[in-house]
């Protein structure tokens, strides 16, 4: 299975939240990272058929996704940022409606209900009303919808947005089961969940690409620009307004270990270090370029 | 299908504003029946007179003295029964009411004094066979329909508002990312719109039968609307047709004013992201027709009648006039509402489907 983008490109007025995008995805997971407004998610609603590109197209093994339809929309789960929801329904119904709406029969969707409840812990909690429910659950219960249908193409916007540690392992391993043969696309600013899911990373700025890469390709891009130095603690916020600090440790003896990312070395005791995708995030984010 | 019908349904006729807004309609069609019932009044012309219960036994067992066709030695019999006894003080007679047969009789044929006025059954009705009987009940029971249908119609705009307008507050991503949202959910939602707006109909419109069958009998639907109490002499209906008739196109008006109403609300609530927004400018429209100074001569008051708010007043577009083959113009209600409801379907799915989340 292949889902292409070809010289995809969505206008809200003059603004250009996708711009010319050439992706092509197979079956494997990929984590879409980027800063607020940088088209991840307009990205994300072009491929579920949700909005209209204004020029370009998305082909699913080469025939044009509007022009699927049903069939597309069948291969299709997807978790959107915002979630809603009807208040009064219980999760059960809930879900028993989404499956009604993604033409799952009755004893298959019971079966299936039950089983995705079971696996984002809400089985104890499938008859009561939604609205009862703390962001996390709702956030759980719009993970088993999406995945409902099996689906070929899982694309799931901010999922572990209001879920706890516990909840966020219990999420990867999920995502980790079920992306055998499947494309799964997710988003999110939780860098350290889409190092461990994603078997490719697409950086976006700009509605453009910046990396499409596996994490340990894409991260090499910025070998020799990560750097660690120990400075005292008493001096350390003065650092953080002069460098691009990634991340700050504090240490016995008053000292504070910076992480610097910096295409020269920062300052005299400061090592190079290997970059994580993280570092690679703030490089793109934070202004640094490597020129 | 099925299972999305129910879901749809359910998400329709659930809702709190639903329940009470319907439990609402029927407790002042309660109030209404009962209120009706309670002020009526009756006098035999001799000794008996009360209201309620009493008040419809004397009008029925008067009714039942004169029951049949009419003719001109019943109008002259009843003229006499009821002739009033003491000064009316220079009130018109034709207005005096003692029950409802003397009412009728003398809102029609008498002069100021409550004397006859000369006037034939033929100079009055033409050449129409009149059928006369209790009719009292049935017609008090169609006028508090027509004003509970327009506080139902409010109810029925309410209902259907969220139906699109509804799930552009978050489930739309869900809706229309999934196999069926594009296609046999928008059916389903507006099947279930089409039927919760036919089904409260029917439960109101039969919860005033039953209360009519309980209060007033079975009797008077075979008898003419035209010998009526003088309050249903001027600006009713003109024609020579029963009660029973009256009722049945009055079913049929409101069921498609029903209909009617859900084929705005619909193009309203995919075209409007506020349910509020869609039910203000819903029930604007709806309202709107009898605001605009269309006389009853002008022919442009002939398509007025035939929006929503005239299915459910009855009585104006029953009373325009008959058509060639001597059927009522309110026919025209019907494909109306076919034409108004097939729009709301092709339009709002049109719209749904095409919706941009954002």
């Amino acid at each position: 299975m292949e889902l292409r983008t070809n010289e995809l490109t969505k206008k809200y007025g003059s603004k250009t939240a996708i711009d010319h995008l050439n992706v092509t995805l197979s079956n494997g997971v990929y984590g879409l990272l980027g800063a607020n407004g940088a088209g991840k998610t307009t990205l994300m609603r072009l491929l579920c058929d949700i909005q209209t590109p204004t020029s370009g197209k998305i082909t699913l093994d080469g025939k044009d996704i509007l022009g699927l339809g049903e069939k597309y929309r069948a291969l299709l789960g997807y978790l959107p940022q915002h979630f809603g929801y009807y208040p009064d329904f219980t999760a059960m119904d809930f879900i028993m409606y989404v499956a009604a709406l993604k033409g799952l029969g009755e004893k298959q969707a019971k079966n299936k209900a039950a089983e995705l409840l079971e696996a984002v812990d809400l089985t104890k909690e499938s008859h009561h009303k939604i609205k009862t429910f703390s962001g996390g659950m709702k956030q759980r219960l719009g993970i088993a919808q999406a995945m409902l249908n099996n689906p070929h193409i899982l694309i799931l916007d901010e999922p572990t947005a209001g879920l706890d540690p516990k909840e966020r392992v219990r999420f990867r391993n999920l995502i980790s089961a079920f992306s055998k043969e499947r494309i799964v696309i997710l988003s999110t600013h939780i860098v350290s969940d889409v190092e461990f899911i994603a078997e490719e990373i697409i950086m976006m700025k700009s509605g453009r690409v910046l990396q499409f890469g596996k994490p340990q390709e894409i991260t090499a891009e910025i070998d020799g620009y990560v750097w660690e130095c120990t400075v005292p603690s008493n001096r350390a916020e003065q650092y953080t307004e002069t460098l691009n600090i990634s991340n700050l440790r504090n240490t016995e003896n008053n000292n504070t270990v910076l992480r610097v990312i910096a295409d020269c070395q920062p300052m005299g005791n400061a090592k190079q270090v290997p970059p994580t995708l993280e570092d690679l995030y703030l490089f793109y984010f934070k202004g640094v370029s490597k020129e | 299908m099925k299972n999305l019908i129910k879901f749809e349904l359910r998400k329709i006729l659930t809702k709190r504003f639903t329940i009470i807004s319907i439990a609402a309609v029927l407790l002042l069609s309660f109030v209404l029946s009962f209120a009706t019932f309670h002020n009526m009044y009756a006098f035999d012309g001799k000794s008996n007179e009360g209201s309620g219960r009493t008040a419809v036994e004397i009008d029925k067992s008067i009714a039942e003295k004169y029951e049949g066709v009419l003719t001109n030695e019943k109008i002259q019999q009843i003229m006499a029964d009821f002739k009033p006894t003491h000064d009316l003080h220079g009130m018109n007679a034709q207005y005096l009411y003692q029950n409802a047969m003397q009412s009728a009789a003398f809102a029609r044929f008498s002069d100021m004094n409550g004397n006859w006025n000369g006037s034939s059954i033929s100079d009055v009705f033409g050449d129409e066979e009149i059928k006369i009987g209790y009719v009292n009940g049935w017609l008090n029971t169609s006028q508090n329909i027509a004003r509970v249908l327009i506080a139902l119609s409010f109810v029925i705009i309410l209902m259907i508002a969220p139906v699109f307008s509804g799930e552009y507050s978050g489930v739309d991503n869900i809706i229309l990312t999934s196999k069926y949202g594009k296609t046999k959910c928008t059916t389903a939602k507006i099947i279930a719109s089409i039927l919760s707006a036919l089904l409260v109909t029917i439960l109101t419109v039969a919860f005033h039968l039953m209360l009519a069958f309980v209060l007033y009998g079975t009797e008077g639907l075979d008898c003419s609307i035209l010998f009526a109490p003088q309050e249903f002499v001027e600006g009713y209906i003109p024609f020579n047709i029963t009660c029973g008739t009256v009722l049945k196109y009055q079913l049929i008006l409101a069921l498609s004013s029903a209909i009617s109403v859900t084929g705005i609300t619909l193009i309203l609530s995919a075209l409007c992201k506020s349910q509020m927004v869609t039910f203000a400018v819903s029930c604007a429209i709806y309202v709107m027709p009898i605001m605009l100074p269309i006389p009853e001569t002008s022919p442009l008051y002939r398509i007025i009648v035939l929006m929503p708010l005239y299915h459910s007043q009855y009585i104006s577009i029953i009373s325009v006039e008959q058509m060639k083959n001597s059927m009522l113009y309110a026919i025209w209600a019907i494909p109306t509402a076919i034409i108004l409801i097939t729009f709301g379907m092709v339009i709002s799915r049109r719209i749904f489907t095409k919706h941009q989340v954002s």
